[in-house]
């Protein structure tokens, strides 16, 4: 599917707003602040994917878009191996950097995860009108194009190119750097795009 | 998409439904349900290696790399135009990891891919003389038809094995 400027406009302002409540929490749970980046939307050919997602060593946590749309695709709180560590540290007050992402670190991790993109996802479906529902979350701690790959690969409508919309949070004081990324399916897509345009042709 | 006349001796990332065919190093990074498969002709020292996502095309024909029931025939058409037929192949797969227990949807695509890749190797009577698949773990996959047809695997926590 091929967004217009139009709709690639729309949708980035609803990823700002949702983006911006995640924020918060993260800010709220880290006592500290956390900058954003301006949402990029990327249309991606999956052959090309390994040059936007390496094989990095991260933390993903990952829930189905669940609700009006049954399986409306996925969204994640992506976060590299030693932001997570750093992450758990601040909120756990541990100091130690050397260390394998222990149990801890995991209810952590799905913790904020969930909290996060609660806050990302209530915000989205105020703005639009629209219920996207979260499922329980599920955890990988390995290559980041691994864990993306068998996202799109399970994907319901099956594609050659996919669109990952993602936002930066940042958190200049304690050095974490993590993304909400949403890889929606193609109907939760459209979906969403009708109903921004509407809202904007309304008066 | 696959170029057989390039030669070239950096190695050459195969992204998802791509496949290369030559002497060069190859590699497939961060396999998660996808395969990374290689066919090498020991005598020719040559070879080609291909990332399947999923087991069936269902007819689809534009990308024959991205399953395995299309990918294999086409390696071997390639392979067999450089002169390597399929009695002396040999292959090697890695990847076809399961990376979240749990989903609802109840797909192991890693599995049946795995799967998949056994039977059409089979049918087309190639042996299989090595693979490391399955389990919770990602791979990067790096392919060296030069140096024997080693097939070198990295997994996310450091730790590397050979094929």
């Amino acid at each position: 599917m091929k967004l217009s400027a139009v709709q690639a406009d729309a949708i980035q302002e609803l990823g700002n707003i949702g983006a911006a409540h995640a924020a918060t929490t993260l800010s709220q749970m880290l006592s500290s602040t956390v900058s954003m980046s301006v949402p990029a939307i990327r249309t991606i050919d999956i052959a090309e994917l390994g040059n936007h997602i390496g094989d990095e060593s991260a933390a993903m946590v990952v829930f189905e878009l669940q609700g009006e749309i049954q399986h409306g695709g996925y969204i994640i709180f992506y976060i590299t191996r030693e932001s997570a560590i750093r992450l758990t540290n601040t909120m756990l007050g541990m100091t130690d950097m050397d260390r394998e992402l222990n149990e801890m670190d995991q209810s952590a991790l799905l913790e904020v995860g969930n909290i996060m993109v609660s806050a990302f996802l209530d915000a989205t479906a105020e703005m639009l009108g629209f219920i996207m529902l979260p499922s329980p979350p599920v955890l990988s701690i390995d290559m980041a194009h691994a864990a993306m790959e068998s996202l799109i690969a399970q994907l319901g409508e099956e594609v050659d190119e996919v669109l990952l919309f993602s936002t930066e949070l940042i958190c200049e004081e304690h050095k974490i750097d993590s993304d909400i990324i949403m890889l929606p399916e193609i109907s939760t897509l459209k979906r969403i795009t009708e109903l921004l345009e509407a809202m904007m042709k309304a008066p | 998409m696959a170029d057989p006349n390039t030669r070239t001796l950096q190695t050459a990332t195969i992204g998802i439904g791509e496949y290369r065919v030559g002497s060069f190093p190859m590699m497939t990074i961060g396999l998660g349900s996808c395969i990374g498969l290689t066919l090498y002709d020991p005598q020719k020292k040559t070879g080609a290696m291909v990332h399947i996502m999923l087991p069936d095309s269902g007819g689809r024909t534009d990308r024959p790399g991205k399953y395995a029931d299309t990918a294999i025939p086409v390696l071997l058409k390639e392979l067999d135009k450089i002169g390597s037929s399929n009695s002396s192949l040999v292959a090697k797969m890695a990847g076809g990891a399961c990376m979240f227990e749990y989903f609802g949807t109840n797909l192991n695509i890693g599995e049946r891919n795995t799967d998949k890749v056994r039977v059409v190797l089979k049918e087309q009577g190639i042996r299989l003389s090595a693979e490391d698949v399955g389990g919770k773990v990602g791979r990067t996959v790096t392919f060296l038809p030069a140096s024997g047809g080693k097939v070198s695997i990295r997994r996310a926590d450091g730790v590397t094995s050979e094929l």
